[in-house]
């Protein structure tokens, strides 16, 4: 059984078809790069997939169960981490802040005990700023931690959405644009924590146009024009696949 | 049977206040992306510039009219350049608040500078009743139907082949755009507050006739306006004209058949009735004046 | 250490205000006493808002509608059913709180400026039904005779005893304000404030805790309501004006939305100084209209961020 699977989803907006009857079928484990031209319906997917669009017609299964439709803050706590292409954190908050308030749902002592400060409570909550610093050191912003996160760098402020999205520990993590407007080094360290991620087992979907990245870090490539997928398979294939070239030089 | 036309009259020139001020809303919205909360008062303050004009001053109808319109134009351009270029960039909490505070401030000073007491400004056309089959009605009620008419033609053909309002539709469309091929948005933006504002101090110089003047009316306008502008379409301007007049007819309706007292809750009851079963409004998510 | 003494005096020295009243403005006692009442009220009321406004930032205009049904509720239970106040202040908190649950729901289906306009336009309705629904309400005629709150054997007929009431109305209003927006919860309306979609991204329900903070919000507005008509005695239609919309506003923006000394604050500067300074009450609001679109634009942080940034440099 697949981990993500999407049948015939499609998304409609204002006349425009931006998802077109689009199957994708992920394995558990798997380092998946979703690629297209501007427009092509990579952000619309994503954002169908995570709850915050409902897709007009299809389906999306997780582990096998039907989660199309469902809203985005459920599908997180089914164990979806995300980034968005707008780097996004919260900014009045410190690094450690952001990262803690990612995990804070999923901590589910009974509000009586969280009250009373009960020793259980104190034992999560200090496990929760241990393992929130480990990310933090783990991407680079360990001095950072108490730093408030709008006066991070637009780099280090991607890490730490990076980080914060890793914190409740997601099976399937999808990434937006990692690579995007951020210098060479910070690409490479990019490419060295999704490649961690894939080390350690979880499943990867990234959207990229930064095709060094994609080519070099993907065990599979799918690639969208217009809303519809057009070629899928290993880098080397759809690298010289004809409709590919065409979507992208083509015009 | 003339009672109910009596009533749809009276519903289609409430409809064409609604419109002509939900109109101003829309361009407003459409072109710089800004709710003006205060809206309402650029009516309340033309139909006080038209009670000085044709009551204090003694000017013809068309003067005293034409005077507000420009004089509430003029305001509109200050309004602009002093409140809103401020509140611009800012979020729209800011912006609602700001706008929200101007409101009050000059509902407030109207009050101070002209009392509570209503003004009442009866024309000619308004004060004499004709009986036409049955149906009893002062003139002035078509004559708003057809200035407001003549009004939006006149606004469409503004915003299809005048330069400023070819500019202005296209800045409601796509604003980044315009500023690369060297639209000055800043004057557009200028111009449509100048132009919204004038559209509501004519609005006043038509229906004060008929409805008192006083510092609270608008209030209650700038909601019923606002309730247009949702139900016709965010930034649509012929979709919030269609709204208000279906909000006019409404309630006039319903003032005549099912209760005068409630008759100011109808704008909102249908607002929110089209908001939950139709977000987008009655006619979609149109791009655009 | 330090702060439970201070905190310990400040409470000694507020509840001693009346004995310091009398001992200091002896003529003007009650001037003096009912305007701190007043104060007091305002300030329980502007918490409850900003616990909507500041906490989870969703800014609701419905604010005086919550607060007129809980004062009608309770002002009618005790005048027409002879409710002793022990159970009309939870009838009127409990009612307010329905009523901005079941508003809430289609509410919050709307986005931004809808929004505001929907609690507007709620907030227009209900004062529209409290003025002409005169069956029940009385309209414009007023509910008179609403008695003093009755607790058991105390009867709170004095202005200390009402002063000293408002006053543990603020500090419990203030207590609760307190334990909601801190620890977890507070960090999920803020969540839900400074990033929406981020927060869902965090397995944060924005719904649900904009409707939690909407229904307490309201629930508390309601009850203060009911202190209030106890207080006053008398209930019109225009208590629930939308106009009060803009003085929680001013409140909040003048003294720091989002905190709790800020918002205190600026209660006290809203309702003590007009008083001081003798305003009439339409040139009251023309300062106070031009005071918030200063304040929003220039000092958004308000006092409170003024303090902090002067305290920071």
């Amino acid at each position: 059984m697949a981990l993500l699977e999407v049948r015939g989803l499609t998304k409609r907006f204002l006349g425009i078809t931006a998802v077109d009857a689009v199957d994708v079928s992920i394995e558990a484990g798997e380092l998946v790069s979703l690629i297209g031209p501007n427009g092509s319906g990579k952000t619309t997917l994503f954002n169908c997939v995570t709850g915050y669009m409902a897709p007009d017609t299809g389906r999306v299964l997780f582990h096998g169960r039907d989660v199309t439709g469902v809203a985005a803050h459920r599908i997180a706590r089914l164990g979806v981490g995300r980034t968005f292409q707008l780097v996004s954190v919260f900014p009045r908050l410190s690094a450690l802040e952001n990262l803690l308030t990612f995990l804070q749902q999923h901590q589910e002592e009974s509000v009586l005990a969280r009250l009373v400060r009960a020793p259980r409570v104190r034992r999560y909550e200090a496990a929760a700023v241990e393992r929130a610093r480990m990310l933090l050191d783990s991407v680079g912003l360990g001095a950072r931690a108490d730093a408030p996160a709008g006066s991070l760098s637009y780099g280090q402020r991607k890490l730490l959405a990076f980080a914060a999205a890793l914190m409740p520990d997601p099976g399937l993590v999808l990434l937006d644009e990692p690579a995007a407007a951020v210098n060479p080094t910070m690409i490479n360290q990019m490419k060295e924590q999704i490649l961690g991620l894939h080390g350690q087992g979880k499943t990867v979907l990234l959207v990229e146009h930064n095709m060094d990245v994609v080519m070099d870090i993907s065990e599979r490539v799918i690639v969208l024009d217009h809303g519809q997928k057009i070629a899928e398979g290993s880098p080397e294939a759809v690298r010289r696949d004809p409709k590919v070239i065409e979507a992208y030089f083509g015009r | 049977m003339s009672d109910l036309l009596e009533q749809l009259l009276h519903g289609l020139t409430l409809g064409s206040l609604y419109a002509m001020v939900a109109t101003g809303l829309a361009l407003m919205f459409g072109v710089v992306r800004l709710i003006n909360f205060a809206h309402g008062e650029f009516y309340m303050l033309g139909g006080y510039a038209f009670w000085y004009a044709y009551a204090e001053l003694g000017l013809p109808y068309p003067v005293a009219g034409l005077a507000a319109a420009a004089a509430m134009g003029v305001f509109g351009l200050a309004y602009e350049r002093g409140v809103i270029r401020t509140i611009l960039a800012r979020t729209w909490h800011v912006q609602l608040i700001a706008t929200l505070a101007t409101s009050i401030t000059l509902t407030n000073l109207a009050i101070l500078v002209f009392g509570t007491q209503p003004k009442e400004v009866p024309t000619t056309l308004s004060s004499t009743i004709v009986d036409l089959g049955g149906v009893r009605m002062a003139w002035q009620r078509p004559l708003v139907l057809v200035a407001a008419v003549i009004i939006f033609a006149g606004l469409e053909w503004f915003v299809t082949r005048a330069k400023l309002g070819k500019a202005m539709r296209a800045m409601s469309q796509n604003r980044e755009a315009c500023a690369v091929v060297g639209v000055d948005v800043q004057r557009v933006a200028l111009a449509t507050f100048g132009l919204s504002a004038a559209l509501a101090g004519g609005a006043a110089a038509l229906v004060s006739p008929l409805f008192n003047i006083f510092p609270d009316v608008g209030a209650l306008l700038t909601l019923k306006a606002f309730a247009a502008v949702i139900v016709g379409g965010f930034g649509y301007v012929k979709g919030a004209i269609a709204a208000a007049f279906l909000i006019g007819l409404a309630e006039s309706l319903a003032a005549g058949y099912v209760s005068y007292a409630y008759k100011d809750a109808i704008a909102f009851v249908f607002m929110v009735a089209v908001l939950l079963v139709r977000p987008q409004g009655l006619f979609g998510r149109r791009i655009g004046i | 250490m330090m702060r439970a003494l201070r905190f310990t005096i400040a409470t000694a020295f507020l509840i001693a205000v009346p004995w310091i009243v009398a001992a200091t403005v002896p003529g003007q006692q009650r001037y003096v006493l009912h305007v701190l009442i007043f104060t007091a009220l305002y300030g329980a009321l502007a918490l409850s808002y900003d616990l909507v406004v500041g906490h989870v930032g969703s800014l609701s205009l419905a604010h005086p509608a919550f607060f007129g049904i809980g004062a009608y509720t309770a002002a009618l239970l005790a005048t027409e059913a002879r409710w002793p106040f022990a159970a009309a202040l939870p009838a009127g908190i409990a009612m307010a709180g329905l009523v901005a649950l079941a508003v809430g729901v289609p509410m919050f289906r709307l986005t931004e400026h809808s929004f505001a306009m929907g609690t507007l336009g709620f907030a227009l309705v209900a004062q529209i039904v409290a003025t002409n629904w005169v069956d029940f309400t009385r309209g414009p005629l007023c509910v008179t005779g609403i008695p003093k709150p009755q607790l058991g054997s105390l009867r709170i007929a004095t202005l200390p005893g009402f002063y000293w009431t408002g006053l543990a109305a603020v500090g419990l209003v203030g207590l609760l304000y307190h334990g909601l927006t801190t620890f977890r919860l507070g960090r999920a309306f803020h969540a839900v404030r400074d990033n929406e979609t981020l927060a869902s991204a965090a397995s944060i329900d924005p719904l649900k805790y904009r409707m939690l903070a909407f229904v307490i919000g309201g629930a508390v507005a309601g009850g203060v309501g009911t202190l209030y008509v106890s207080y006053v005695g008398v209930l019109c239609p225009g208590e629930l004006a939308v106009s009060l919309s803009v003085n929680l506003l001013v409140m909040l923006f003048l003294g720091g939305v989002g905190s709790l000394r800020g918002v205190l604050v600026g209660s006290v500067a809203f309702t003590a100084l007009p008083e001081i300074l003798r305003m009439a009450p339409t040139w009251r609001m023309v300062i106070y209209g031009l005071l918030l679109l200063i304040i929003v634009i220039r000092a958004p942080d308000g006092l409170e961020g003024v303090i902090r940034r002067r305290s920071r440099a």
